[in-house]
């Protein structure tokens, strides 16, 4: 036993080191094969933060050619701001009119009538002197509020009144505007109840 | 520690940073969320609950309600379908033409060349966008929850687990408050085979006075009190059913479209 044991104590303590290698190839190329899938990913399914985005939905164009652009709800609202803008100043949003100034058109009996000829020739030839609507009689005078809007659009707009506040008259379709329009072309504004009575319902 | 200050920023750093996409990020997005317009109508959504509604939500959080019950829908996807509203003059041709198109379940731009198509023939449609999904088809909704629908909810009820029906749409699809009150009562009562336990201790069954209370459940034989006896709800049970039926996500948003099933022209009768 005379072998001295051989001095390893220098090794032993001196602090290891780590030895150094490239990375690996496959390793980058994983790392960007996943970044890539996770792009799509993230095109897919982020909505891009958009808080109106919800999962379904892809992104905020495909969000908005999903909304409801025609139907009848879509034309309701079309007409009901038409309405508001044009006959609403007077006739009230609410369709009850102003007391002693304008009549109501909810519960009208002019408005409720059976057909839409009467009601449409106010609007496109306008109308003046006095009316009674609901038992009370009327003296103002109306312009021709509906003459500049079109066939469609006051179609849309009679019938919005035709239907609303607890009105339940029938639609009334463009093709028929378009024909009262024709008959009142040129002609003065209607001169109260006599004349509004010659008129055929 | 030899890299202290450098462990000190790393820790900082992540911590921050999930502070700031959990946090921050949602506060930034939806932190001033407001009233919303229904589509196609000047009516806003969500309104704020009336007053009972609101204690109702206090009951519900403590009874637990939402250990087994959601009110979050979720939609697997979205169609329109194309109706026809008009046949036009040419009422064969149209049919004919209808029996080989697809109208259901399209997407957007098959709806429009099919619609175009109809039109071109002379006939009317509407295209309806229609949600679709497991959630849907049982009929839990009729679109998926948005933030909006939680606008007025403190603390908000999502609930995780399913044991029972989703409950974000309840007020409208189950809007009778007598059959809600005689379902916490009893629900097997009204639902055959549920899992629901009862919530008897929020009603109180006393002797008839003079006359039978106006608010007494009419329960049949098997859970019904003894003779002379009668079961009336106490303020928690109308508080909570009071919650329940303000549970309306029933309304089309900009964020969830859809076409309602029925379009009403006498629309403010329907409101509530």
């Amino acid at each position: 036993m005379s072998d001295e044991p051989k001095s390893c104590s220098t090794r032993s303590n001196a602090e290891p080191t780590a030895a150094r290698s490239h990375l690996p190839m496959w390793i980058l190329v994983l790392m960007l094969a996943l970044l890539y899938l996770g792009g799509i990913y993230f095109d897919r399914h982020s909505g891009w933060f958009d808080k109106q985005v919800y999962s379904p939905y892809a992104n905020a164009a495909e969000l908005e050619s999903y909304q409801p652009k025609s139907g009848a709800a879509a034309l309701l609202a079309q007409s009901k701001k038409t309405y508001e803008f044009v006959c609403g100043v007077c006739h009230g949003t609410d369709g009850l009119g102003k007391p002693g100034q304008f009549p109501p058109l909810a519960g009208s009996e002019w408005v409720n009538a059976k057909d839409y000829k009467r009601l449409a020739q106010i609007p496109l030839e306008g109308l003046g002197g006095t009316v009674h609507v609901k038992g009370q009689e009327w003296n103002a005078s109306m312009a021709a509020m509906g003459a500049g809007l079109s066939d469609a659009d006051l179609a849309a707009v009679l019938t919005y009144v035709r239907s609303s506040w607890g009105n339940q008259a029938g639609a009334v379709a463009a093709d028929d505007v378009k024909l009262v329009r024709a008959t009142v072309a040129g002609k003065p504004a209607i001169n109260g109840e006599p004349q509004l009575k010659t008129i055929p319902e | 520690m030899k890299n202290g200050f450098v462990i000190f920023l790393a820790a900082f750093a992540v911590l921050a940073s999930s502070w700031g996409a959990f946090v921050l990020a949602p506060q930034l997005q939806l932190g001033g969320a407001k009233q919303v317009s229904v589509l196609n109508s000047s009516d806003v959504y969500p309104l704020n609950r009336p007053g009972e509604a609101n204690q109702g939500l206090r009951i519900y959080r403590a009874n637990g309600c939402a250990a087994c019950h959601t009110e979050q829908v979720q939609q697997a996807g979205f169609a329109c379908d194309v109706v026809l509203t008009a046949a036009g003059k040419n009422p064969t041709v149209i049919s004919n033409l209808i029996s080989t198109l697809k109208l259901r379940g399209l997407n957007e731009r098959e709806a429009e060349a099919a619609a175009n198509k109809i039109t071109t023939a002379g006939g009317k449609v509407e295209t309806h966008i229609v949600a679709t999904g497991p959630d849907i088809s049982r009929g839990w909704g009729l679109r998926h929850s948005v933030a909006e629908d939680f606008l007025y909810d403190s603390p908000v009820q999502l609930g995780s687990i399913r044991v029972g029906p989703d409950l974000a749409d309840v007020g409208a699809r189950l809007p009778d408050m007598n059959w809600q009150l005689l379902h916490l009562y009893a629900p097997q009562n009204v639902v055959k085979d549920s899992a629901m336990p009862p919530f008897r201790y929020l009603f109180e069954t006393k002797k008839i006075g003079d006359a039978p209370s106006r608010d007494a459940l009419n329960l049949p034989k098997e859970f019904a009190p003894a003779a002379g006896y009668e079961v009336v709800p106490k303020a928690e049970a109308k508080q909570l059913v009071a919650y329940l039926l303000s549970l309306h996500t029933d309304v089309p948003l900009y964020d969830a479209p859809f076409t309602p099933p029925q379009v009403s022209t006498n629309a403010p009768a329907n409101k509530q």
